[in-house]
């Protein structure tokens, strides 16, 4: 029964279930940060179109997508963000997609999609960073963003260190398995301190819903 | 007896799944806890501001009417922040009806500068130093004319609100002191701390008569403007 236990040197190969859960938690939050994106994007025609058109998102003052989709950082390398996620969430979905009508992608592939949720991870939070501390609003629809690009980060991270662990030093391979172990304590983690930066940030505006 | 049904069964550790679900959970629940003892202990906003003898409802008597048509006259309030977009859009939409109700309605304007704007503090600042000069609705025309070109800028526009003070032909010297006095920013504050205890949330919000108006469109304002229109005889 403990022959078969799988300590951090042996897990080379994942079960199918394993992956095939990874593959439905990829598609799930590409599906999401897809819709997300097409969403904003929507929203940025009809502002275009009609600068007096007051987006979905933008709720209150501080929840408002109009402040920061009209920002220079919407649009950082001189097209719309959203057109990013629309491309990147696409191809994410499809490779889910793939896997799960039983697809195999080489291992190059999955360090294409690790560059890509690398560079996704990174440009998220160089966004949140703007968000809170440059245009001082937050827009909901990137909000879902943020948090569908974080997971999908760890998921495909992680999944790939397991996979490429005979390069990784000994103690770097224990706390790989502590990190696999423990996905979802760092997850909620990684949400907390963005929550909590965010309701420091604007707690001024918070504390005036309060009862 | 015991001891071997013990180490025959022994209590299953549990697994790291779990385990991590747990302590995440813990970790959430630590995070609302001090979230909600910071909230107590912070307080929330103050009591609601007592309507001042003599001054229109929801403002003081030292706010600003821009149009004056006498205490019997519905009075129309607004909570507005220079800097803030959508009071810019509003702009004209208020200032058409100011025309087509001139006579009619009491128009007042209060500071509600968000912090998030970096400069609609300023701006508020340059406007009350303005108003002390007596030119209150030439510098709140001049702020929304040029938002556009100052607005949503982390830099201070302060110098920019300065030479506006210089084209309206104000005392420089008189406006510079005010922007610098803690008063003028009191002012400002003033207003700022009677529109959350009225339930402001955000820019512009309209006071009809001390009932906050929710508009999804701008015949709401001119509907709500008939209603009291009609309710104090027709004017």
């Amino acid at each position: 029964m403990t022959a078969v236990a799988a300590t951090p040197d042996t897990v080379l190969f994942e079960p199918r279930t394993a992956e095939r859960r990874r593959a439905v938690a990829l598609a799930a939050l590409a599906a999401v940060g897809l819709a997300a994106a097409f969403a904003l994007l929507l929203e940025r025609f009809a502002v275009l179109e009609d600068p007096t058109h007051v987006p979905s998102c933008t709720l209150n003052p501080i929840l408002s997508c109009t402040s920061v989709m009209t920002s220079e950082q919407a649009s950082v390398f001189g097209f719309p963000n959203p057109l990013i996620g629309i491309v990147g969430f696409t191809v994410v979905l499809t490779a889910a997609a793939g896997m799960l009508s039983g697809a195999r992608f080489g291992e190059w592939y999955w360090l294409a999609l690790q560059a890509g949720v690398t560079f996704g991870v990174v440009f998220v939070h160089w966004l949140a960073f703007q968000s809170l501390y440059r245009i001082g609003a937050l827009c909901p629809y990137c909000l879902v963003v943020w948090a569908v690009m974080i997971p999908l980060f760890l998921s495909v991270t992680l999944r790939n260190l397991q996979r490429w662990q005979l390069s990784l030093t000994r103690p770097a391979r224990a706390a790989l398995a502590v990190a696999v172990d423990y996905r979802s304590t760092i997850l909620t983690a990684w949400y907390l301190t963005i929550a909590l930066l965010a309701l420091q940030r604007f707690w001024f505006y918070w504390s005036t819903l309060l009862p | 007896m015991k001891t071997d049904a013990a180490a025959a069964n022994p209590p299953r550790p549990l697994s790291p799944r779990v385990r991590s679900a747990l302590i995440a959970g813990a970790l959430v629940v630590v995070a609302i806890t001090g979230l909600l003892i910071y909230a107590l202990a912070t307080g929330p906003r103050g009591p609601a501001p007592r309507q001042e003898a003599g001054a229109l409802p929801a403002t003081r008597a030292d706010s600003y009417v821009l149009d004056d048509a006498g205490p019997g006259a519905p009075t129309l309030v607004e909570f507005m922040d220079f800097e803030c977009e959508a009071c810019g859009a509003f702009y004209p939409v208020v200032e058409q009806i100011r025309e087509q109700y001139a006579g009619q309605i009491n128009y007042v304007i209060r500071y509600f500068p968000i912090e998030s704007h970096a400069n609609a503090m300023n701006a508020a600042l340059a406007v009350e130093a303005a108003a002390q000069q007596g030119q209150v609705e030439d510098m709140y025309h001049r702020m929304f004319q040029t938002q556009a070109e100052w607005g949503e800028q982390q830099t201070s526009q302060a110098d920019l609100f300065r030479s506006f003070a210089e084209d309206l032909g104000l005392d420089l010297a008189a406006y510079d002191d005010a922007v610098a006095d803690p008063a003028t920013q009191e002012r400002v504050q003033q207003d700022l701390d009677d529109g959350q205890a009225l339930g402001v949330q955000g820019t512009p919000t309209f006071f009809l008569d001390g009932q906050r108006l929710e508009l999804s469109s701008v015949s709401d304002l001119t509907d709500a403007l008939d209603r009291a229109l009609d309710e104090s005889g027709g004017a």
